[in-house]
């Protein structure tokens, strides 16, 4: 048994690899001229005059004129820059690992003179892991910004900046130093707080159309596979170290009971399965209204880490929270591996920057373009009293969409838990009941014959054509049902059990 | 068959030949080697082995940089000792002390960076009892070299100083002795080593906390400055920049930088002890020494303020960051530079406004410490009025070596 669940497991993930709709196209961008011959990107976006801008692991940040395609180098030796936001032309707010820095070229010759301190009020304790992800600014100017924690692949430096916390310093993922795991909103008014709590690896904000704030998390302890959430003010996430500065918390956060932690924790609105969907999201990016990118305006995307993919999500509010569904996008060669930035071009092209950092990854910028013409894809997919609603984008073939074996659902979900991810629990096999397809033969109802609150539902739709013949470009979606439009039952804990324990 | 060119040809053949034909080789060329060095020295081997440790060991002779242990200088100077480079190749040791090598270095799997320049002031003969010397001394059992090879070498070798690469190109290891080949791929901080403009790097440094600045200065005086508690840590010029950056940078960034020289100016802190850079380089420890909250002893005192300095930024002024941070209402800019006499550093503060205050600095056996102000008594004290605190320098150099 041992040797066949790997096999088992390598041909399902086989049968899920995606592609990419013909009506996209990728293609490289040259890299930057850095003297260290590394081309990972750390941070990407654009100036206000169109121009691309990355950061570097090496602490260099380039311009990119892309009419000249020509390169300029416009600051050097920041420390891990991980994000960045043009201000202006000559204007950068970028997250490095001791800082959010203003870089400023003052002189107007080019190149970065001013590095101004806008925030350093959190702990760093020198562990390797803990990065300092994304920032992203608000419409009202405030700042938020994500902390990793450290890993045990490593302990602490012998001199530790911001006041050592023992609490959160056991675990397999650490947090010693202030606010480690926490996401932080840095006000107008120049004030740092904690924002949020309960995160381990969180590499990637970003808000929706509406101002929602979102951020990733990948698998590991207290995660039982990678997720994006609805970040809300003081709301914990689950991952347990943070809590050691979470005002009123005067526990160890590892000796509080596994309970009381599943109690305290909010859920994703998103969950990624491990090994199918996603092992290591990054950066979330609304496709705004400039976005020339298909008909999926205001869904979001999220890059993808592992495999060359960039997902897409669509959300909805039911009971009062956003809760849906993710699909593979933009999936396979040429894409890259190691997607970890994105932003979108003047022309609403988005580009990406590729890293990796000893993980698996890629280093790299592509640009992807849309052609302008309807893709064959999954464009929404919501929750029904009892089943989901699925709208495609174009008309689809009527008899295939009818034959009820061409949609395999199952429900599952993965446990709260210390240890490293999570195996799906109660993974179930769903069987529908009926479908409905509208008069348009764009919309398709599924009624299940059961829906399970608090569970993820994911299809892999079969056989489906469009009525011109095309196969459905991305037919792997999942669905992060927590709660029902009515009677949703009370939120189970699903931690790890003594049974669990023993199946895993 | 004493020709050297010769001798090194049939050493070419031999790495790109079976092992059948390495060993009939070598055993041959060896016997002959044997034979020849018995027919040229008239002394006995011990003698001139003698003669060659009286000369190795001589003022400033090759003891300065290899030791009298022959181990050499971590990270700087390749140990002689052992040396994978000299086994079975004297032509190699010949060539590099006549011509010199310039360019980072692998000997026994360890890298090594400062440049060998050519030994003009000995002639063949010298030459000759002390590479004998060195082949013979701390364990190392290779053959005695006489000065007619040297001589030969010196008439035919090409007049460029070698690199580790063209020096092995012309003289290759025998596998049997080099399993790591002798060279490596220099990384940017490798061939940083004329500093000609300022180099800025945010990065891990040791006995900093890990928002810290390694910079370069023109000239190469190099320094460390930490952003987490507003201090310079200390200053040092031998042994070049800081080495392991671009494994920092392209791996998940857990290397803390390291650097071959010892500082001549290491500020003090009252919460470290006596630890080496080493153990200060420590990324696995289960607490810190001490965290940034605990810091007590700012160097800068002004009566009445008690809390710690804030950090504010840089900005680059000709590339030299100028450091800015705050002490309670007051702003204070710090620009670290070579003094005039391009022989240490100049650190030139500005205070806004200004205030009488005591700077306290580390004076030790191995720098001095002098200011355009005040004055600094023995302990390092330096004691500035209100007018004199607005703008003032400290200057900080390393004492040079007495013996």
């Amino acid at each position: 048994m041992k040797f066949k669940l790997p096999i088992l497991f390598a041909l399902f993930a086989l049968s899920i690899s995606g592609k990419t709709a013909p009506q996209y196209s990728v293609v490289n961008i040259p890299p930057p001229p850095t003297k260290y011959k590394n081309f990972q990107i750390d941070g990407l976006t654009f100036l206000p005059n169109g121009k691309l801008v990355v950061c570097l692991p090496s602490g260099e940040i380039f311009f990119r004129d892309l009419t000249k395609k020509s390169w300029a180098l416009f600051a050097e030796g920041l420390h891990n820059p991980l994000g960045v936001i043009a201000i202006s032309n000559s204007e950068l707010i970028v997250a490095q690992r001791p800082e959010l820095t203003r870089v400023r070229d003052i002189d107007g010759d080019g190149h970065a003179d001013d590095f101004e301190v806008i925030t350093d009020n959190f702990g760093m304790s020198g562990n390797y892991h803990e990065f300092n992800f994304t920032p992203v600014r608000d419409e009202d100017g405030n700042y938020f910004f994500a902390l990793g924690t450290g890993s045990r692949g490593d302990g602490v430096r012998t001199i530790t900046r911001g006041q050592f916390n023992q609490r959160g310093r056991p675990g397999r993922m650490h947090s010693s130093a202030p606010y480690r795991g926490c996401i932080m909103k840095l006000t107008s008014a120049g004030k740092t707080i904690p924002w949020s709590y309960g995160h381990r690896t969180p590499n990637g904000l970003g808000f929706d159309l509406k101002g929602n704030l979102f951020v990733t998390d990948n698998q590991g302890d207290w995660v039982g596979s990678s997720k994006l959430f609805h970040v809300q003010q003081d709301n914990f996430y689950g991952h347990a170290a943070s809590l050691a500065w979470k005002p009123g918390f005067e526990n160890s956060p590892l000796q509080t009971p596994v309970e009381k932690l599943a109690k305290m924790r909010t859920r994703a609105c998103v969950v990624f399965p491990h090994g199918t969907m996603a092992n290591s999201p990054t950066k979330v990016l609304a496709i705004t209204p400039q976005a020339n990118f298909g008909p999926f305006t205001g869904q979001l995307l999220v890059g993808e880490m592992n495999r060359p993919r960039i997902m897409r999500i669509m959300l909805e509010k039911v009971g009062g929270e956003l809760q849906g569904a993710c699909v593979p996008f933009i999936d396979g060669s040429p894409l890259g591996h190691g997607c970890n930035r994105m932003d979108w071009a003047a022309d609403g092209s988005l580009f990406v920057g590729q890293t990796k950092h000893t993980w698996a990854g890629g280093e790299g910028i592509q640009q992807v373009s849309w052609n302008g013409k309807i893709p064959f894809e999954i464009q929404n997919m919501e929750l029904l009293e009892k089943g989901f609603k699925f709208t495609f984008t174009k008309p689809i073939n009527r008899e295939l969409a009818q034959n009820k074996e061409n949609w395999p659902f199952s429900s599952y979900f993965y446990e709260y838990r210390e240890a490293y991810g999570s195996p799906r629990s109660d993974e179930t096999k769903v069987d529908i009941s009926s479908i409905k397809i509208s008069r348009d033969s764009k919309i398709v109802e599924v009624e299940l014959a059961e829906l399970k609150a608090w569970h993820i539902h994911e299809v892999k739709i079969m056989n489906l054509t469009s009525q011109e013949g095309d196969d459905l470009t991305n037919n792997y979606i999942v669905y992060t049902l927590n709660r029902l439009l009515q009677n949703t039952p009370p939120e189970p804990l699903q931690i790890k059990t003594a049974n669990s324990s023993k199946k895993s | 068959m004493n020709d050297l060119s010769s001798h090194c040809k049939a050493k070419a053949l031999i790495v790109n030949n079976t092992h059948i034909m390495y060993f009939n080789t070598k055993s041959f060329t060896g016997t002959l080697l044997f034979l020849f060095c018995f027919q040229v020295h008239s002394e006995s081997k011990d003698e001139i082995v003698q003669r060659g440790k009286e000369l190795y060991n001589g003022a400033g002779s090759c003891v300065a940089c290899h030791m009298e242990d022959g181990k050499g200088q971590k990270g700087n100077i390749p140990p002689l000792a052992g040396s994978d480079w000299l086994k079975g190749g004297s032509a190699r040791s010949i060539a590099i002390s006549l011509r010199g090598l310039t360019g980072p270095i692998k000997v026994n799997g360890k890298k090594y960076y400062a440049a060998m320049p050519p030994q003009l002031l000995f002639n063949d003969e010298k030459l000759a009892y002390i590479l004998s010397y060195v082949n013979n001394a701390w364990g190392n059992n290779e053959g005695l070299i006489t000065k007619e090879q040297v001589a030969k070498a010196r008439k035919e070798l090409p007049q460029d100083v070698f690199t580790p690469q063209s020096l092995l190109k012309r003289f290759p290891f025998d596998k049997k002795y080099s399993k790591k080949n002798g060279t490596f791929t220099p990384t940017f901080d490798d061939t940083l080593t004329e500093i000609t403009k300022p180099v800025v790097y945010r990065t891990f440094m040791p006995g900093a906390s890990p928002a810290a600045f390694a910079v370069a200065l023109p000239g190469n005086h190099y320094y460390c400055w930490d952003a987490g508690e507003c201090r310079l840590r200390y200053a040092w010029t031998t042994g070049g920049f800081i080495k392991s950056n671009q494994a920092h940078w392209s791996s998940n960034g857990k290397p803390v930088a390291e650097f071959n020289g010892t500082p001549y100016y290491r500020a003090h802190s009252s919460m470290l002890g006596n630890e080496s850079f080493e153990e200060l380089s420590k990324t696995n420890m289960q607490k810190p020494i001490y965290d940034t909250s605990q810091a007590s002893d700012f160097p800068i005192v002004i009566d009445s303020i008690r809390e710690a300095p804030s950090y504010l930024g840089y900005r680059l002024m000709n590339g030299f960051p100028i450091f800015r941070y705050s002490l309670g209402k007051h702003t204070i800019t710090e620009l670290i530079q070579m003094n005039t006499e391009k022989n240490g550093i100049q650190r030139t503060f500005t205070l806004s406004p200004p205030v009488k205050l005591i700077f306290k600095l580390t004076p030790s056996k191995s720098s001095s410490i002098a200011s355009d102000c005040g004055k600094i008594t023995t302990n390092g004290t330096l004691s500035l009025s209100k007018s004199e605190s607005s703008e003032f320098s400290i200057f900080i150099s390393p004492k040079e070596e007495t013996n």
